[in-house]
């Protein structure tokens, strides 16, 4: 994720739906510019929780960035309330959570509330483009349950750490035993790679 | 993972329209934004300094009322001041208000408010707003220096 996109690959943003929020309006103005300069050519611009769900209702949006301040609310509420919403394809969207004063225990919140990603400020240009390259790239899928609904949480798929057992109930261990059954026969291995119609 | 989670794929509409032709490389988007939001430098330092004023105002009225609520929106002035301070690399400022953020924060959380360290935070930020690119290293630190010192004797904890 860290890793830094080819300058030279190309990004097209101009065809894109961006919701942009933040609830101080010279902030906001400053993350329009940004994606301004990024392409987007008219994101739509929020300062409070009820123009966020508005746009949300209103037409589909490929991306979210939200700041955890808005006018009347946090972004939390905002980003907890979309995934939750039922509005296909907008509750699925990616979206970035801006935060400013971040206490570690703001970072889970936004990612508890379904954020795709939380970007501490400043936020450079440079950072933000790399987390839209990523987000491109982004191949998790969605969870829904009681208490979490949101991308999945897991985003590297490496396994347990060495020498731990795995809590998933689908871990498997790295060390291989002892064959409980027999060795196939031959012709039941070529059986495999001949796949025959069956009368059922 | 309760047995009720639900874990489907999504459709990843961004990539789709990110990458269909045309659009920019990165270098040179990355390039654009930077020009474009360097351009609101003199609206973004015009809007620090009335925040900082406006904190000023707040700051009082709350040391008179005793209300705890002023805490939430000088948090609130503070948190958008470190925002803006930090996006134009004026790196004393946006420590002065995050300082005030963890003072704030800190005090609206129940403990007892200790008025002259927030008159100090509110008092600094608004002369390196004031100052802006011309605060200079020396005496943003000699700013600086006084308000980590306070902040560590009103916070020793977080220290």
């Amino acid at each position: 994720m860290s890793q830094a996109p080819n300058k030279n690959d190309r990004v097209n943003l101009s065809q894109a739906e961006v919701l942009l929020a933040c609830g101080d309006l010279q902030g906001l103005n400053i993350m329009c510019e940004m994606f301004a300069g990024f392409g987007v050519h008219t994101p739509r611009r929020c300062q409070t929780l009820a123009e966020c769900k508005t746009v949300a209702q209103d037409r589909a949006i490929n991306l979210i960035v939200i700041d955890s301040a808005l006018a009347d609310a946090e972004g939390y509420e905002f980003i907890s309330w979309l995934r939750r919403a039922e509005l296909d394809p907008n509750s699925f969207a990616p979206v970035i959570l801006v935060t400013g004063h971040t206490k570690p225990s703001q970072v889970f919140r936004g990612r508890d509330a379904g954020a795709s990603f939380v970007v501490a400020k400043p936020a450079a240009p440079m950072v933000m483009m790399q987390r839209i390259v990523w987000l491109m790239n982004d191949q998790r899928k969605f969870v829904s349950s009681p208490g979490y609904c949101g991308p999945d949480r897991r985003v590297k798929a490496l396994g347990p750490p060495v020498g731990m057992k795995g809590r998933r109930h689908d871990d498997l261990s790295a060390d291989v035993g002892i064959a409980k059954t027999p060795n196939l026969e031959q012709d039941e291995i070529d059986a495999l790679f001949n796949p025959k119609a069956v009368a059922l | 993972m309760t047995s009720n989670a639900r874990i489907f794929a999504v459709e990843n509409k961004l990539a789709q329209i990110t990458r269909e032709p045309g659009g920019r490389t990165i270098e040179n988007a990355v390039r654009a934004a930077e020009t474009r939001v360097e351009s609101t430098r003199g609206a973004s330092i015009v809007s620090l300094v009335e925040k900082a004023e406006q904190m000023t105002l707040l700051a009082a009225e709350g040391r008179a009322s005793g209300d705890v609520a002023a805490f939430d929106a000088i948090y609130d002035l503070s948190n958008a001041i470190f925002g803006i301070a930090g996006s134009f690399g004026l790196k004393a400022l946006a420590e002065a208000a995050f300082s005030l953020c963890d003072l704030t924060d800190w005090f609206r959380g129940g403990e007892p408010a200790n008025w002259p360290a927030i008159d100090v935070h509110v008092d600094g930020i608004r002369l390196l707003a004031t100052l802006g690119d011309k605060a200079g290293a020396a005496g943003a630190d000699s700013i600086l220096d006084g308000l980590r010192r306070v902040r560590a004797r009103v916070l020793p904890a977080a220290t």
